[in-house]
C-alpha cells in the first residue's frame, strides 16, 4: 500500500488544476530552453572555400543539436528537483514543525522510516511531476543525440541519488531549523555549499569531496559522448575535467567516479536518515548521539586517510593540485625566492592545511551537536541523581563532552601521524620533516582548540558560543585584512602574530614553519616562530582558562 | 519535567479511571499543556512514568501512541487537503486499511458533525470547524485514551454543546478522556473528576465532592418553604446533618443550610423535615462550584506567596 504521507503530498500538490497549471509551466519551460539550443546547435556553416557549390552554407546536424541540448535539459530537471524541490520539502517541514503538524505525525504508529521516506517523496510531488513531463526531451535527446543508454543510465542513478540526498538534507534542516522561512534558504544555501563549494576542495587533493555532485559522473560518462561530430578530440578545458573523473586514486587502488559517488553519498545519505531518525522519535534528541558522531567523524578519517594516502606516499595529486605539481615555477609567476624544487613543498602545506581546516570545520560541528549546552547538562544531572546514579553514563547525551572529543581529537591525531610517517617513509616525497614535532605539535594545538569550543559549548548557550567562535576565528583574519590593505610589508610580522590567533590560520602558518627547505633564505621581515609561540601558547590558555571556569560552573 | 533550570512539572501524580472524564485546570503556566504533551510522548520527563493503559509511556512511547489520540490546543491542520482525506491520512498512519479505514473515516466525521463538509478543503474551514476536524482526526483510530489540550477553545455555545455530548457518549463507551481547559463551566458539566495543577504540581485531584471535603467545603441546601413554619431553626438543629442555618430571604421562607455528606445524608435530612411536618416546596443540593474552589485555591496560594 502506497505511504500515506507520499499519498498526502500527491492529493495536496496534483489536483487537476496543479496538475494543469505545473505541467504548462514544465512543458513550455523545456520545450523553449531544449528547442532553442536543439536547434542552436543543430545548425552549422559550412565556410565557401570548404562548400561544393563555392558559397558558404548552412547545414543541419541533428545528433549536434541534441547533444549541446542535452546539458540544458539536465540544469532544468535539477532545477525542478534540486532547487524547487529541496526548498519545498525544506520549507514544508520547518514550517509543519513549528505548527505542530509534525507532532500528529510523531504520535501515529508509522516506523520513523517510512516518516522520512514520506516526507522526502510527498512534499515534492509537483516536482517530480515536473519533472516526469521533461523525459519525452530526454528520449529525443538520447535517440537523436546517441548517447549511449548505460552512459545517460549511470548518470541518471547519481542524479536521483543526489535529489534524494539534498531533499534528505533539507529535510533534516527543517526538522533542525527553528524557523520556517530561514529553513528554506537555509537548506538551499547548505545544499549549495556541501555539494557545490565543498566539493571544490577535491581540487586540493581530498578527492573523495568532489563525489557530492553528479559532476563526477556528468564529466566522466557523459562529455565525452557530447563532442560536436567530426570533432576529434575535446577542448583544453573539457579534458582535464574528463581526465579528474576518470578513475579515482583511493588508498592503493583506483575507483571509478560513479561507484565513488553512491558510495559518498551513500554514506551521507546514512548520517542524515540516521539524524532524521532520531528527531522523528523525539524532536528535543540532539542531531547525532555521541557514540554515532564518533562514527560518523571516524568514517570522514578514514575517507580523508584513502583519499590523501596516493599524495603522501608517491607525492600523486589529482585535480588542480595535480596539475600544479606537473607545472614548470619559473612560468607562473612564483617569487623568486622559491626554488623549483619547492614546489612539492607548497603542495604538501596546501594539503595538510586542508586536512585540518577540515578537521576543524568537523570538530566545531559534532561539538556544537554533541557537547550538551547547560540546560541539557542539567537535566543529566537531575535524572541520574533521581535514578541513584553517582553520575551521567559517558555515552549518555546530557554526558560531558571531555571524553568525546578527546576521542575525536586523537583519532584525527593518529591519522595524520599515519599520513606523516607515509611520507617520511616514501622514498618520492621528500617535502616532509622527520620529525615527532610535525605531529605532535598540531595534535596539541588541535587538543587545545577542540577543548576550549568543548567549554564554551557546555557553558553558554547558542549566542555566546557562537560569539566566542566568530570573534576567535573570524576576527583575527578581518584584523588582517586592515593591517594587509595599510602596509603590507611593514605589519607583515603582525599579522602573522594576530592569524596566529585564529585555528583557521595559525595551521597553515605552522604548516609553513614545520615544513623543511620552502624559505632556503630566511625572510628578514617575518619571523614564523613568533607568531608559532603565540598561537600556541594562546589555544593553551583559553583551554586551560575556559576548562577551569566551566569546572567552576558545573560544580555549582 | 524541566525546562533548562525551569521546573515545569514538579512531582505530578495522578490517575483517571477509565471510562471517564478527567479535567485538568489550573492557571497559566500551572503545566497542564506540558502534562498532556508528556503523557502523549511529545516530552521527555525528566525522571518518572507515565501509564497509558498499562503501557509505559517512556519505555514504549510507540505502542503508548497506538492508544492515544492527542488534539492540541492550537488546531494546526493540512490547509490543501479535504476534511476527509485529512482524516483519511490519519486513518492509514494508525494502519487501518479499505473498508474499515473508510467507515471509520465516516463515523468520525459523523460524530463530530462534519459530514456535510468531508469535501471541503481545510482550509476554508472556520475555527470552529478546525477543531471539529481536528477531533474527527483524533477520533479516527478508536483510541482508548484521549487527550484534549483546550478542545472547545474555539467552539461556538452551540458546538460546545455538541462537543460536550459526543465527549460523554465517548466516555460511556469506555474511553478514557483528559482534557484540559480554561472554561471552567465546561469542565464542570463534562468531567467526573478534576485535578487542580499549580505550579507544575497536582493541587487538588478528585471528584468534585472529594475535593469539596478536601477542602472542608460543605454542600450547600437550599431550602424554600410554602409558608413560614417558626420551628425550623430548632428541628435543623436536632438533624446531625445540618448546619449553619442561615435565612436568605426576608419572607421568613428561603433558607440556606449546609449538609455534612453526600446524597444519602440529603436525603435523609429531607426525609426528617417532611415528616416533622415542615412546608418544604423546594429542597436543592447546591455543590460548591469549580469557579469557587479555583478562586479559593488561587487566592490561598497567593497567601501563601506572599507568606
Amino acid at each position: 500500500m502506497l505511504n500515506p504521507l507520499i499519498r498526502r503530498g500527491i492529493r495536496e500538490r496534483l489536483r487537476p488544476k496543479n496538475l494543469v497549471a505545473s505541467g504548462l509551466f514544465s512543458i513550455i519551460a523545456c520545450a523553449t530552453l531544449y528547442l532553442a539550443s536543439f536547434f542552436d546547435g543543430m545548425q552549422e556553416v559550412i565556410p565557401a572555400s570548404e562548400s561544393e557549390s563555392g558559397l558558404a552554407e548552412l547545414i543541419s546536424i541533428p545528433v549536434n543539436g541534441a547533444r549541446g541540448a542535452f546539458t540544458v535539459l539536465l540544469g532544468l530537471q535539477g532545477f525542478f528537483l534540486m532547487f524547487l524541490g529541496t526548498g519545498r520539502v525544506a520549507s514544508v517541514t520547518a514550517e509543519e514543525k513549528e505548527a505542530g503538524l509534525l507532532d500528529y505525525q510523531r504520535m501515529t504508529p508509522m516506523n520513523p522510516s517510512s516518516k522520512i521516506l514520506g516526507y522526502l517523496f510527498g512534499l515534492p510531488a509537483r516536482e517530480y511531476f515536473m519533472f516526469l513531463l521533461t523525459l519525452p526531451f530526454l528520449l529525443h535527446c538520447m535517440v537523436v543525440g546517441k548517447i549511449p543508454l548505460l552512459n545517460l543510465l549511470q548518470l541518471y542513478a547519481v542524479f536521483f541519488c543526489s535529489v534524494i540526498l539534498y531533499h534528505l538534507t533539507a529535510h533534516v534542516i527543517g526538522l533542525v531549523v527553528p524557523k520556517p522561512r530561514a529553513a528554506s534558504w537555509v537548506a538551499r544555501l547548505a545544499v549549495l555549499g556541501l555539494y557545490v563549494f565543498l566539493p571544490v576542495l577535491g581540487q586540493a587533493g581530498i578527492s573523495f569531496l568532489s563525489f557530492l555532485t553528479i559532476l563526477p559522473t556528468y564529466f566522466g560518462k557523459i562529455v565525452p559522448h557530447l563532442l560536436a561530430e567530426g570533432t576529434e578530440s575535446l577542448g583544453r578545458f573539457e579534458r582535464q575535467v574528463v581526465t579528474f573523473w576518470q578513475e579515482i586514486p583511493f588508498f592503493t587502488f583506483h575507483v571509478s567516479p560513479t561507484t565513488f559517488t553512491f558510495v559518498m553519498q551513500g554514506l551521507i545519505l546514512l548520517a542524515l536518515f540516521a539524524t532524521a531518525y532520531r528527531k522523528w522519535r523525539l524532536d528535543s534528541l540532539p542531531a547525532f548521539s555521541k557514540p554515532m558522531a564518533i562514527g560518523l567523524f571516524g568514517i570522514l578519517q578514514i575517507l580523508l586517510l584513502g583519499s590523501l594516502w596516493p599524495f603522501f606516499s608517491q607525492g600523486e595529486a589529482s585535480g588542480l593540485l595535480g596539475q600544479s605539481l606537473q607545472l614548470d615555477p619559473t612560468k607562473v609567476g612564483l617569487p623568486d625566492q622559491l626554488k623549483n624544487d619547492s614546489l612539492p613543498s607548497i603542495s604538501m602545506i596546501v594539503v595538510q592545511s586542508t586536512f585540518f581546516v577540515l578537521n576543524l570545520a568537523s570538530l566545531l560541528l559534532l561539538i556544537n551537536v554533541c557537547c550538551p549546552d547547560p540546560h541539557r547538562q542539567l537535566k543529566g544531572r537531575q535524572r541520574s541523581g533521581k535514578l541513584g546514579m553517582n553520575r551521567v553514563p559517558l555515552l549518555a547525551d546530557e554526558a560531558p563532552g571531555g571524553l568525546f572529543v578527546g576521542a575525536l581529537v586523537c583519532i584525527s591525531t593518529v591519522v595524520y601521524a599515519v599520513l606523516h610517517l607515509l611520507a617520511v617513509s616514501s622514498e618520492t616525497v621528500q617535502s616532509v620533516a622527520p620529525s615527532a614535532k610535525s605531529v605532535f605539535l598540531p595534535g596539541l594545538v588541535l587538543l587545545f582548540t577542540a577543548l576550549a569550543l568543548r567549554a564554551a559549548r557546555e557553558q553558554w548557550f547558542n549566542l555566546g558560543f557562537w560569539g566566542f567562535v566568530g570573534l576567535l576565528w573570524l576576527t583575527p583574519m578581518l584584523a588582517c585584512l586592515v593591517l594587509a590593505v595599510d602596509d603590507f610589508l611593514g605589519n607583515s610580522q603582525l599579522m602573522l602574530n594576530i592569524a596566529s590567533l585564529s585555528p583557521l590560520t595559525f595551521f597553515p602558518q605552522l604548516m609553513v614553519f614545520l615544513a623543511p627547505n620552502i624559505f632556503p633564505d630566511p625572510n628578514p621581515l617575518i619571523n614564523l616562530s613568533t607568531s608559532i609561540k603565540i598561537g600556541v601558547i594562546t589555544s593553551a590558555i583559553l583551554a586551560i582558562f575556559l576548562s577551569i571556569t566551566l569546572f567552576r560552573t558545573l560544580k555549582k | 519535567m524541566h525546562y533548562g533550570d525551569f521546573v515545569a512539572l514538579n512531582h505530578l501524580t495522578f490517575s483517571v479511571n477509565p471510562g471517564s472524564i478527567y479535567g485538568l485546570i489550573g492557571p497559566n503556566g500551572a503545566g497542564k499543556t506540558s502534562a498532556i504533551k508528556a503523557i502523549a510522548t511529545l516530552l521527555e520527563p525528566t525522571f518518572g512514568d507515565i501509564l497509558v493503559d498499562g503501557i509505559s509511556a517512556l519505555h514504549q512511547p510507540e505502542r503508548a501512541r497506538g492508544v492515544l489520540g492527542y488534539m492540541p490546543d492550537f488546531p494546526p491542520i493540512y490547509e490543501d487537503l479535504k476534511v476527509w482525506e485529512f482524516c483519511d491520512l490519519f486513518a492509514q498512519a494508525y494502519g487501518l486499511r479499505g473498508e474499515e479505514r473508510q467507515a471509520k473515516v465516516l463515523q468520525s466525521l459523523y460524530a463530530t458533525g462534519l459530514k456535510e463538509q468531508m469535501h471541503t478543503l481545510c482550509k476554508t474551514l472556520s475555527r470552529g470547524m478546525r477543531q471539529r476536524a481536528l477531533l474527527a482526526k483524533t477520533l479516527v483510530h478508536d483510541p482508548s485514551v484521549l487527550l484534549l489540550d483546550e478542545p472547545a477553545a474555539n467552539l461556538d455555545p452551540k458546538s460546545r454543546i455538541d462537543l460536550r455530548n459526543v465527549l460523554k457518549k465517548l466516555a460511556s463507551d469506555g474511553k478514557t478522556i483528559l482534557i484540559s481547559s480554561h472554561i471552567l463551566s465546561e469542565i464542570e458539566d463534562t468531567c467526573d473528576s478534576l485535578g487542580f495543577m499549580r505550579d507544575g504540581g497536582m493541587a487538588l485531584s478528585g471528584t468534585l465532592d472529594e475535593i469539596s471535603r478536601q477542602k472542608d467545603r460543605a454542600t450547600q441546601l437550599k431550602i424554600h418553604l410554602l409558608e413560614p413554619y417558626p420551628a425550623l431553626r430548632e428541628v435543623i438543629s436536632r438533624i446531625p446533618s445540618l448546619s449553619q442555618f442561615e435565612e436568605t430571604g426576608t419572607c421568613k421562607t428561603k433558607f440556606r443550610v449546609s449538609l455534612d455528606g453526600g446524597q444519602k445524608e440529603a436525603t435523609q435530612a429531607l426525609a426528617k423535615l417532611v415528616e416533622t411536618g415542615v412546608p418544604v416546596s423546594e429542597f436543592i443540593c447546591q455543590k460548591p462550584r469549580v469557579e469557587e474552589l479555583f478562586l479559593e485555591l488561587e487566592s490561598a496560594s497567593k497567601e501563601r506567596g506572599k507568606c
